[in-house]
């Protein structure tokens, strides 16, 4: 496998710049700004012409160790002996999730599937019912990675290009095939939870109306203080950590995408179901590098460079960013101490991550943690 | 960390040309300070937030402790009164059989003091103080152990007690899922009471407390079982009142009750201890008698009764004389079922009355063999009216003074499809019993006024009126209607009664004779001498006639004490203004006799046997001629 990185700005246009070269796949990351007029796509298509072009817009695109908004990223990859093959779906609203991840699933599936990466539009999906529909038909065993589109940290509108010009409303996958790909993959959190532990007493699907009989917009709103002025983007400062009241274990991290200050209510990136309990999350500059770093080890990334090019793509939640402020490169250098030099980094920070449960193996929406997917391909 | 930040920070301030834009960098270094600052509020906030709703949570436990507090309390309390209102005693240990709980009931029922009976008490020092109280009287050292066997095998325990004093308890042990056990105790002294009493009810007579049929029925399976393996054997008795229906309808019922708990007290006396009386019904009694000698044993005993009840009864102001009749039967000989015993010595009592009552009858097989013939006779009676099987015999009744027949008697005979022709003995006391009497009495009434029709019109008809006949309510409407039907004056009638009819409700009997006599029929007094013969009944109503039994002129001539009685009767009639027939004369000896005795009239085979109605008109000249010429 060949791994070629390439980037944009504003005033240098894409360097190294590329004239018709082979590839088989193309992963690209930019501000909605960037990307919404499909330019930079057409250009990569012009760059790639055999390559399946796929990306989507960010809170940030993750570069090497650094975080830029300006520039945007890009990796092809080239495969001596995998297949891989691109389908895309339109989703009209959260309530079509589960029913569009059946489909992709359907449609990837095959006895040689080996794993798949998932690019969605991050605000008309409900993700986890995205991933539980792919998963409910590739099974358990298959790996599937990726994240949801993000906006910075605005929250208007996300997108995603599946050889076409990036837009909204589309979930785009890409399927590896053959016993030669080797994909690892890691995911951590960090986030500590604090204050009183709460029940969700009114909720439907993954909008979140109370907390203990409270409206939960007014706890965030007496959380956040001046900074309730920057939801929804703010609420992600305070993740909430959800679990069936019964199985405090499996517990998972849900993140906010939308408010409702009528209704009081929340929308948030995976199903908050009624009588869980809730608690909310804070983060630790410290505690959060480290787990990135402990994600990116999770991936295995030294033993699949050793048979030759690998890349790693890593997806990292807006809220960490919107938490760390510059100091969110410290996870990226944690993660880059793992990942070991001779491992072409980028990712982008997103509004959810999927990636198999640390624990549990089967893959899951997370929210406010850092995923690495390492792409390697044995040589042999 | 900080260091390598910076290094980006300036990276980012640094133009290509390799100048450092310090603006930048400024902005860069400043917006870090911002940030870190912003988290360091945020974090302040977060905790002091966190901390007052912790706080608040903290108040809300606190109160809620103090609420739960006050409500557990109050429903101790509550527990408490409810537990020592309870009408049951009730106590609950610990797995190490410790008093953890005892009501105030328990401390009453067994007189225990609240000092003995408090938490911690084991149970054999519960059960000391019992001992002590007189409410426990089991021996500790074998119940302690048994009884902790019991609660261990994790099962309820329920047993019934009866103390000295004589309260019964039901106590039910039950054990509790962390060991240790719950016990409530009942006092159903009442309630056992009580259904002893309903017990003792359902199997015994109300009247005499004697067993009844239930019980009687029970205690002779008994019996026949035991005396099978003993080799013994079982005698029943069943005994019937003589004319007990006479006396009750005499004296008045509550009399006829007193009569018979003194008869029943008069059995007891009778029995020894292993016998058993019981009442069965109205008059009837029976007796079991298990013994080695039977008959022998049952003979006695039957005598026994017989002369014990035969003894005068001296109840209120009244003196009665009761005869028994006894019918027995002894098993295996007689039957091995209680059932079986029963019907046979019933059969057996059938026996003992047709043998003249006051006696007793073992039964017999043959016994058997009557009462099922007796059966077939009421089935072919019930149907005899229909099938029109009866016919009038007429005999007749001589004046002797004009030498003329003055009446015909009419005397009913059956037909028998089978059985040929049948006398009134046979069939009339069935009629009587199965209530046959009324329509047969009314058929015969009402054939012989129509056939005395044909007769010449001072020849009357006698017709017998039985007791029964007079009893109905309409007796009278019926003779009016036979008279009218028939077109016969009344005084052509002659209803013949004996003194049995005058022995019931005579006040009413004789109420409806006399409205009889006042159509014009004439009373006649049948077959005197034979009952009671009492002369008050001679005084109580106007008799047109007595007929003096054919017994006293059968004996006319080789008796002085017959023509003495004869001849008062004829006498007395006589003063009385009453006529007299001598029945059952059968010779001209006889015949000279009666009328010498001062008899007005005379009836017998000496004149005729009864002949039918189509026999009579031949009958009637030739007699006439032949008798008047004998006189």
């Amino acid at each position: 496998m060949r791994v070629r990185k390439i980037s944009w700005n504003e005033p240098a246009g894409w360097h190294p710049s590329v004239d018709r070269s082979r590839a088989d796949l193309v992963f690209y990351f930019g501000t909605r700004r960037a990307l919404a007029n499909g330019s930079r796509y057409r250009e990569l298509a012009a760059m790639f012409p055999d390559a399946h072009v796929v990306g989507c817009s960010t809170g940030g695109q993750i570069h090497g160790d650094d975080v830029t908004d300006e520039e945007i990223t890009a990796v092809a990859l080239q495969f001596d002996a995998t297949k891989v093959r691109m389908i895309s779906e339109v989703v009209t609203g959260t309530a079509q999730s589960r029913a569009c991840g059946e489909k992709i699933g359907t449609r990837l599936l095959a006895d040689d599937l080996s794993g798949v990466m998932v690019l969605s539009d991050g605000l008309n999906v409900n993700g986890s019912e995205l991933v539980g529909g792919i998963t409910d038909v590739i099974g358990p065993s298959v790996p599937l990675t990726g994240g949801l589109a993000g906006d910075g940290a605005e929250f208007a509108e996300t997108l995603v290009g599946a050889d076409c010009a990036p837009r909204s409303h589309l979930v785009v996958a890409v399927g590896f095939y053959g016993a030669a790909i080797r994909l690892g993959h890691g995911s951590a959190g960090g986030w500590d939870v604090f204050g009183p532990r709460r029940r969700i007493t009114r909720s439907k699907g993954n909008v979140l109306f109370e907390l203990d009989g409270q409206p939960a917009l007014d706890l965030y709103e007496k959380y956040l203080g001046d900074e309730a002025s920057g939801l929804p983007g703010s609420a992600l400062l305070f993740p909430l950590q959800i679990y069936e009241t019964e199985q405090p274990d499996h517990a998972v991290v849900r993140t906010v995408l939308a408010i409702d200050g009528d209704a009081r209510s929340m929308t948030f990136a995976g199903g908050v179901p009624e009588q869980w309990t809730a608690q909310l999350m804070r983060g630790n500059f410290d505690r959060l590098a480290a787990r990135a770093g402990e994600a990116a080890r999770q991936a295995g990334a030294g033993r699949i460079a050793a048979d030759g090019d690998a890349v790693a793509i890593l997806v990292s939640c807006i809220g960490r960013r919107l938490l760390m402020g510059q100091r969110v490169t410290e996870e990226l250098e944690a993660a880059a101490a793992e990942l070991g030099p001779g491992i072409e980094r980028l990712g982008f920070y997103s509004y959810g991550e999927i990636a198999p449960h640390a624990a549990s193996g089967v893959c899951e929406l997370h929210n406010q943690t850092m995923t690495v997917t390492v792409i390697g391909e044995t040589s042999r | 960390m900080v260091g390598t930040l910076f290094a980006k920070q300036l990276s980012k301030s640094t133009q290509p040309s390799g100048d450092v834009d310090l603006v930048r960098l400024g902005g860069l270094v400043t917006s870090a300070y911002e940030e870190t600052d912003r988290d360091r509020r945020r974090t302040d906030r977060a905790i002091a937030l966190m901390i007052g709703e912790l706080e608040q949570l903290n108040r809300g436990l606190e109160n809620l402790v103090v609420e739960r507090t006050t409500e557990l309390r109050a429903q101790n309390s509550r527990f408490d009164e409810a537990l020592n209102n309870m009408s049951q005693g009730l106590t609950m240990f610990d797995a190490q059989a410790r008093l953890l709980v005892c009501n105030r009931r328990y401390m009453e029922m067994y007189r225990v003091s609240a000092e003995v009976a408090k938490p911690g008490c084991s149970l054999r020092e519960l059960l000391q103080q019992r001992i002590k109280a007189g409410t426990f009287s089991e021996d500790l050292e074998e119940f302690l152990p048994n009884f902790m066997a019991a609660i261990a095998t994790g099962k309820a325990i329920t047993n019934t007690v009866e103390l000295v004093d004589g309260r019964v308890i039901v106590r039910a042990h039950r054990p509790m899922s962390h060991g240790g056990w719950v016990s409530t105790h009942e006092d159903i002294t009442e309630r056992w009471r009580a259904e002893k009493q309903v017990a003792h009810m359902a199997c015994h007579d109300a009247l005499t407390d004697l067993p009844n049929r239930i019980l009687f029925r029970e205690e002779l399976e008994t019996a026949i079982k035991r005396a099978d393996r003993s080799g013994e054997h079982v005698a029943v008795l069943y005994l019937d009142l003589d004319h007990f229906k006479d006396v009750n309808d005499s004296l008045g019922h509550s009399f006829g009750d007193d009569l018979l708990r003194a008869v029943a007290d008069r059995l007891r006396a009778c029995l020894r201890a292993s016998d058993t009386v019981a009442r069965l019904g109205g008059d009837e009694f029976a007796v079991i008698q298990s013994a080695m000698d039977q008959p022998q044993a049952a003979a006695t005993l039957a005598s026994r009764i017989c002369r014990s009840i035969k003894a005068p009864f001296e109840i209120g102001v009244h003196q009665v004389v009761v005869d028994v009749s006894i019918g027995v039967s002894i098993a295996p000989k007689d039957g091995v079922e209680p059932d079986e015993l029963l019907k046979n010595a019933d059969l057996a009592l059938y026996g003992a009355k047709d043998a003249g009552r006051g006696t007793y009858r073992f039964f017999e097989p043959a016994m058997d063999a009557q009462v099922k013939l007796r059966r077939v006779v009421e089935v072919d009676l019930r149907n005899a009216l229909v099938n029109n099987e009866f016919e009038l015999h007429y005999q007749p009744i001589f004046d002797l003074d004009s030498a003329t027949i003055c009446s015909y008697e009419a005397l009913i005979r059956w037909h028998h499809p089978e059985r040929g022709m049948i006398l009134p003995a046979d069939f009339i006391g069935i009629c009587e019993e199965i209530g046959l009497i009324v329509p047969i009495g009314e058929w015969a009434l009402r054939t012989a006024c129509e056939q005395a029709a044909e007769w010449p019109e001072n020849v009357k008809v006698a017709v017998n009126l039985s007791a029964n006949q007079l009893a109905g309510e309409h007796v009278d409407l019926v003779i009016i209607s036979a008279l009218a039907d028939s077109g016969i004056a009344p005084s052509r009638l002659e209803l013949e009664i004996t003194e049995a009819v005058l022995l019931r409700d005579s006040k009413a009997t004789i109420g409806t004779l006399r409205r009889i006599h006042d159509l014009g029929v004439h009373i006649v007094l049948d077959d005197f001498g034979t009952g009671y013969s009492a002369l008050s009944y001679l005084r109580s109503f106007p008799f047109d006639k007595i007929k003096i039994d054919r017994s006293f002129v059968k004996e006319l001539q080789n008796s002085k004490e017959s023509q003495a009685i004869v001849t008062a009767i004829a006498s007395l009639a006589k003063s009385l203004g009453m006529a007299s027939t001598a029945e059952g004369v059968e010779t001209p000896e006889q015949l000279e006799l009666v009328r010498k005795l001062g008899c007005g009239e005379a009836q017998g085979y000496l004149f005729s046997v009864p002949r039918t109605a189509g026999e009579l008109s031949r009958m009637m000249s030739t007699l006439t001629a032949g008798a008047a010429s004998a006189a």
